[in-house]
């Protein structure tokens, strides 16, 4: 928009200098490449053989709670200390920091939920070559190898996991500049000789020290330099998971599911940043950062944590991955006796090695592993799981009430309308622009009156401006991010100037909290939710556009915790949400960027992403991955953020995001509008039955994130290993998902598609078409043929799904409407499924255990609904209308029977044809016990 | 006020007899004639007659729960006494949010919803009054501005004619002019010629004193090229010594044209006298070919006018040449019908948003929108075009510019030309 030009022209300039390439594709040269990020360029140097560690075995220290040891380089004598802890719940826990640093290494705090509980560590045998240790229950061991140092962890016979196999532990430890251009106070440099001295053969390790390469001390890129203060502090260990050939997880990356190796190419990098036009399929950063890999084969699945927020980069390597299906079946033949493996290296910039390593052995396992030390998914208010329309900027109120009264003319459900940074005074967050948006309270009431919502962001940078009272409160408290020399630092973002405030100051959270009190956040409401862009944080004029890694947060460099600044930005906003109700409503908050931990604090989303087939395809594997390591509250900007989709494009992408978590529309401000009714009367009617078919599962969708809440199980998960963990056929394959465990997902992502290939999983399962109720056999490839009309999908044989069909004009008109039971039964004529219900949008469901949560299950011709939470009270007006049975058989008589004994008979039809069963009007309560007999 | 008792005990009485029927209008009746059965409409399927709207979807039309929110796609009557009746989406019954302006479908939902049928139906019949009212003055007024356009046009086309004439005459002094122009620069060189003739011959013996004597020589001297031009560099080259060292001759004082070296010869009368007279003759056609031009300029100009579609009875034409503001807070619009929009900052730089186009409403009202294109491109996208909407009133005035999608603006421009009969059609029609 041309008011949008001329303001924000000078900014736009400097974007585009800082962004843009010629041609529309991610400008590479902006971000680093290993070898440009001189840490790991060293790392990456070091070649895999003889570790120069030693374990001292005779510093052995074991306690009740965990086991330490020295470790000694023999190159520099160099000292680390070694923690290795048992957890509960099947988990390792390993440590390493410099025995002695000369200043404390950052650990990153604020992610664990709890100091992890121990179980106690039993030396089994020990020699001059090492030590075997009991890891509590099974027959799990850890061998500890003192030269060269190296932990195995075996079960039984067989190792499950290595570390420094491959001998790439590397710890650079702190030390004092010996080059001429750094000449520190004298104070200062005796205090840390004498700390140095104290290291045991400290003189050899100086001559190590001499070592100087260039990069240690300053790094420049492009315009950028990094002064380095403290020198190379990187750190490096690898891994080796003998028997797996698939590993998972590591994101943000737009890439395929399974990681690839990375040998001869550029490592995956975690490194939270704005990446301005995202490429597909490589491994380069994007917005967040979560540093958990999952392995997987069909013995055993297991998880890697590893705790560290600064700049990270992983590589993957595989014994197989290298060989030719001739080779392959070459050693089969001969019976080769090589496993396969993978190797994997993680290689951070600073902070110390903090490593948990969850040992499975299922999924579900360690899902519930990870939920332990990070904590689960929020539990997000029902609206929140509906549909969301956002653009790249609804202009003003009129705009605002226009698109809201055009979903009631074409009569498409949605939530929730969204405010990007257009709608503030100046990108002065929690203002309004006085002309466009002049009472957004009455705005708010409007939406009000018709139970909708809306989200308008509020992002990190701050305008630096004495008479926007944020700035100027932020400033006067000494809550802005430093530069390297003291002063507040200062970066170019939307407003122009901007500061960052310090989110990982708790002082600096509280206070931004309070800023969302409805008396302090002027023209907010009840109705009003919070959306953080830009948390990486984005720096337009930064190196990488983002924050100077020599940034000083109190006694921290930003390069210690960059990656976790964006989760902290969502933490104080989410309990600025929660505060403003006094405790009683559960926030919703989106984000850009996050980090291990994220999934606490509400939804994140895919970035910027482009109206693209391929942009459509890799939402898959995108959200499956975050699903993975426990983030479920996932989704992509419904028909891509930046250019214009094509009708076919967007109906397609309605018809994915509504079988995905997070369902929003998004677009940039550059393109035309494109609200769902803008098509033509056809692809109206296509984007509504995609909306409406969301909200009739929301009670399904509701209730797989209280179990996600509970859990940590996603609710998106890969369809054959995390539900189907043996069949090794598709352990790669990622164009379609199942929701929970019941429903199969298999969205159409190419142009002009007449038909897909599904894999339905499971031998001798049986899954029923949603649409049609066909039924299909499990373990086979089905081609499906497709019309514009929907996507396929699937209900698994064995399941009861409930849903709403009254479809209103928002979730919250639906909340007493009846339930449509689902039962799709097995081959074995038996189901099962769950039905949760509460407020939907309070935390008196965990306060006051107000909620209903029941086990329905389908055997013996006998559909029964019971109670599964004796302890808690809820009620509901909602009843159940209709039970749909698929692959029944005609019964002569069904009667419905309720705990007093009073028994009624139920109408029923009967479609012999699909073999569906309709029970009319049971009319009981969805929260009292009740039972069905089919005769 | 006894009304809203009386409409109470109305809807009272309306809800005792037609509690099975909640949700139809009266020409549906019919087919909800209380009896054993109910035969969907779509005759799909019987029924026992106690299952409409009893809560439950029995037909796949929805017919048999026209009063609940049973059916996916069904609809609600809302009966609206003293407003219009009309029809909601069933989803809309008890979703605790008032749609029918007599609450009718809110019977079972915690909401209290006022009855607001007899002030809306007073607001609207007021509305509609204020409208007719503005329509018939508009209409009137389209009807003057009509008649005036006629007059215009007349006025336009005998414009035309007359200025088709001027052009005609200039024409024919044009060719005369041309002719004594020619003869008289002809006359003038055959002079010159002779004169330089002479002076060459002396040119070597006398050429210190020439420098004093004759400017013509001394331009002779300068031109060292040939050119009948004195360039700077020319000049440069033999005066080095007489330049006072500080000044450099500028090209535009060094340039002398040749065309003109009357100036030059003072000391010849015959030869002064056929340029003044060719200078004269050079001034009089200037004059007549910039009054052609001027001319030739407007006739075409006003060809274009008048060949641009003004409506079926050119009442658009009134606009030709006006101009409408309007301030929308920090910015300036300025449509210019059949020619331009404009927007302009406070900084004061001005953005045209599309020149004209053409009429863009619907076949059945083409004249009912405008389109105004190839305005100054956006960053990264299209040009800017603007799309006016003319609606009636009884004023001509630019109502309000929005931007819904970058830079392609909505501008709505009200005049009583944009006011037609059939709109007191159509307000008759929500009249009640």
């Amino acid at each position: 928009m041309a008011a949008f030009i001329v303001r924000m022209g000078p900014v736009l300039m400097l974007w585009l200098a800082v962004c843009v390439s010629g041609s529309w594709a991610v400008d590479r040269g902006n971000f680093k490449t290993c070898d440009q990020s001189t840490f790991c360029k060293r790392q990456r140097a070091l070649k895999p053989g003889q570790s120069p560690y030693r374990a001292l075995l005779e510093t052995l220290e074991l306690t009740n709670t965990k086991l330490t040891l020295q470790l000694i380089n023999d190159n520099n004598k160099v000292r680390l200390l070694l923690e290795l802890y048992r957890l509960q719940g099947n988990m390792t826990r390993v440590k390493i920091n410099e025995l002695k640093p000369l200043k404390p290494r950052f650990e990153v705090p604020d992610v664990l939920i709890n100091d992890p509980p121990t179980e106690p560590l039993s030396l089994l045998s020990q020699d001059e070559n090492g030590m075997v240790l009991s890891l509590g229950a099974d027959s799990q061991r850890l061998i500890v190898s003192a030269k060269p140092f190296r932990l195995d962890i075996m079960e039984g016979r067989e190792v499950l996991l290595s570390l420094n196999s491959r001998g790439l532990l590397a710890f650079e430890h702190l030390r004092i500049r010996k080059d001429t251009l750094a000449d520190p106070e004298g104070a200062e440099k005796k205090e840390e000789t004498d700390a140095a001295s104290e290291q045991t053969e400290g003189e050899e390790a100086t001559k190590e020290d001499e070592k100087v390469e260039d990069g240690m001390w300053e790094e420049t890129f492009k315009s950028h330099t990094d002064s380095k203060p403290n020198g190379p502090t990187s750190i490096s260990l690898d891994f080796s998971l003998p028997g797996v050939e698939h590993v998972y997880g590591i994101p943000e990356h737009a890439d395929t599911l399974k990681l690839k190796t990375t040998d001869g190419g550029e490592p995956y990098r975690l490194y939270n940043l704005d990446v301005f036009q995202y490429e597909l399929f490589n491994p380069m950063a994007l917005y967040g950062a979560i540093p958990v890999m999952l392995s997987h084969s069909p013995q055993r699945t297991m998880g890697l944590f590893w705790l560290n927020a600064a700049e990270t980069w992983v590589d993957i390597s595989s014994n197989t991955a290298g060989k030719t299906v001739f080779g392959q079946m070459l050693d089969y033949v001969q019976g080769s006796s090589e496993t396969p493996q993978t190797d994997v290296r993680w290689i951070s910039e600073s902070g110390i090695i903090d490593v948990f390593i969850m040992l499975g052995p299922t999924p579900t396992d360690v899902f519930a592993q990870y939920a332990s030390l990070t904590g689960t998914q929020a539990f997000p208010p029902l609206a929140a799981l509906a549909y969301h329309q956002c653009r790249w900027n609804y202009n003003d109120q009129e705009d605002v009430a226009a698109v809201d009264q055009g979903f009631d003319q074409h009569d498409i459900p949605y939530d929730f309308i969204w405010l990007d940074i257009e709608h503030a005074d100046g990108k002065r967050y929690f203002t309004w622009d006085p002309h466009k948006f002049p009472q957004p309270k009455e705005m708010l009431q409007g939406l009000e009156d018709k139970r909708r919502k809306m989200v308008a962001i509020v992002d990190p940078h701050i305008k630096v401006d004495n008479s926007y009272k944020i700035h100027s409160e932020i400033r006067s408290r000494g809550f802005y991010i430093k530069n390297k020399d003291g002063g507040d630092y200062e970066g170019w973002c939307w407003p122009g100037n901007s500061g960052y405030p310090d989110f990982t100051n708790p002082e600096m959270r509280a206070w931004w909290a309070s800023m969302f009190a409805y008396d302090q956040y002027e023209g907010s409401r009840e109705n009003l939710y919070t959306w953080n862009d830009m948390n990486e944080p984005s720096v337009f004029n930064g190196p990488e556009v983002t924050m100077h890694k020599d940034a000083v947060h109190g006694n921290w460099e930003h390069r210690d915790l960059h990656n976790i600044y964006g989760l902290y930005v969502q933490m104080a906003t989410a309990e600025g949400l929660i505060q403003r109700s006094g405790g009683v409503e559960r926030p919703f908050v989106l984000t850009r960027a996050f980090f291990a931990g994220s999934q606490r604090y509400g939804a994140v989303w895919t970035g910027d992403n482009a109206a693209e087939w391929d942009h459509l395809k890799i939402t898959i594997p995108m959200c499956l991955s975050l699903g993975l390591v426990g983030v479920s509250f996932c989704g992509a900007d419904v028909g891509g953020f930046f250019k214009s989709p094509s009708p076919e494009l967007l109906v397609r992408w309605y018809q994915t995001g509504a079988y995905q978590p997070f369902f929003r529309a998004h677009a940039h401000l550059d393109t035309p509008r494109r609200e769902p009714w803008l098509f033509g009367p056809e692809n109206t009617a296509l984007i509504r039955e995609a909306v409406r078919q969301r909200y009739a599962l929301l009670p399904y969708w509701y209730q797989l994130f209280y179990h996600a809440h509970r859990t940590g199980q996603p609710v998106m998960r890969y369809s054959l290993w995390v539900e189907y963990p043996q069949d090794t056929a598709t352990f790669s394959m990622d164009d379609q998902f199942l929701l929970g465990r019941d429903l199969l997902v298999h969205p159409v992502t190419e142009e002009g598609a007449r038909g897909v290939t599904a894999y339905l999983p499971g031998n001798g399962e049986v899954w029923f078409d949603v649409h049609t109720f066909q039924k299909h056999n499990g373990g086979q490839n089905l081609y499906i043929p497709v019309t514009m009309s929907s996507i396929p999908v699937f209900q698994r044989g064995g399941s009861i799904i409930p849903r709403k069909v009254r479809v209103r004009r928002s979730s919250s008109c639906m909340e007493h409407d009846p339930y449509t039971l689902y039962v799709a039964l097995s081959p074995k004529r038996f189901a099962q499924g769950e039905l949760y219900i509460d407020d939907g949008h309070t935390f008196s469901y965990e306060k006051q255990k107000e909620f209903i949560y029941r086990r329905l299950a389908f055997a013996n011709n006998t559909l029964s609904s019971r109670n599964l939470a004796p302890g808690s009270q809820f009620t509901t007006l909602s009843w159940i209308e209709k039970i749909v049975i698929l692959g029944a058989s005609k019964p002569s008589k069904v009667t419905l029977k309720m705990p007093d004994g009073k028994e009624s008979q139920l109408e029923f039809d009967f479609d012999a044809s699909m073999s569906v069963l309709t029970l009319r009007k049971p009319g009981v309560n969805a929260g009292v016990d009740w039972t069905v007999v089919l005769q | 006020m006894h009304c809203p008792i009386l409409i109470a005990v109305v809807i009272w009485s309306s809800c005792v007899d037609s509690q099975k029927i909640r949700g139809i209008s009266l020409s549906y009746k019919r087919f909800y004639r209380e009896r054993k059965s109910f035969l969907c409409i779509d005759g799909s399927k019987l029924i026992p007659f106690d299952q409409v709207n009893d809560d439950y979807c029995d037909c796949a039309d929805g017919s048999d729960e026209p009063g609940t929110a049973a059916c996916p796609d069904g609809r609600f009557y809302c009966t609206n006494l003293g407003y219009r009746p009309h029809y909601i989406p069933s989803s809309r019954v008890n979703d605790a949010i008032c749609d029918c302006c007599d609450a009718s479908d809110e019977y079972n939902s915690h909401t209290a919803c006022q009855n607001t049928c007899r002030n809306l139906g007073q607001r609207e019949r007021a509305e509609v009054k204020s409208q007719m009212r503005a329509l018939d003055q508009g209409l009137r007024l389209k009807q003057q501005l009509i008649e005036e356009g006629v007059l215009t046009w007349r006025d336009k086309q005998a414009q035309l004619r007359d200025l088709q004439r001027v052009l005609d005459d200039l024409q024919t002094q044009l060719d005369d002019l041309r002719k004594e122009d020619a003869r008289r620069k002809k006359e003038v060189d055959a002079l010159r010629e002779l004169e330089i003739g002479a002076l060459e011959t002396e040119e070597n013996s006398h050429r210190s004193h020439i420098m004093n004597e004759s400017p013509v020589s001394i331009f002779y001297e300068l031109d060292s090229n040939r050119d009948g031009r004195l360039s700077a560099k020319e000049v440069r080259a033999k005066l080095t010594d007489i330049q006072d060292g500080e000044r450099v001759l500028s090209e535009d004082e060094a340039v002398i044209r040749g065309r003109v070296p009357g100036r030059l010869v003072k000391g010849e009368p015959v030869l002064k006298a056929a340029v003044s007279a060719a200078e004269k003759a050079a001034a009089e056609l200037k004059k007549v070919e910039d009054a052609y031009e001027t001319v030739y300029m407007e006739i075409r100009d006003l060809r274009e006018k008048l060949a641009t579609d003004y409506g079926p009875e050119r009442e658009f034409l009134f606009l030709y040449n006006q101009c409408f503001q309007l301030k929308v807070h920090e910015y300036f619009y300025e449509l210019c019908p059949f020619n331009q929009v404009t927007q302009t900052s406070a900084s004061g730089a001005e953005v045209s948003l599309g020149k004209w186009g053409s009429w863009a409403g619907s076949p059945q009202h083409r004249y009912s929108q405008m389109k105004y294109e190839n305005g100054e491109p956006c960053w990264q996208g299209p040009t800017r075009n603007t799309v006016v909407t003319l609606t009636c009133g009884t004023e001509t005035a630019l109502r309000s510019v929005k931007e819904p999608g970058k830079c392609q603006y909505v501008a709505e421009f009200q005049t009583p030309v944009a006011c037609r009969p059939a709109l007191r059609q159509q307000g008759v029609h929500s009249e009640l």
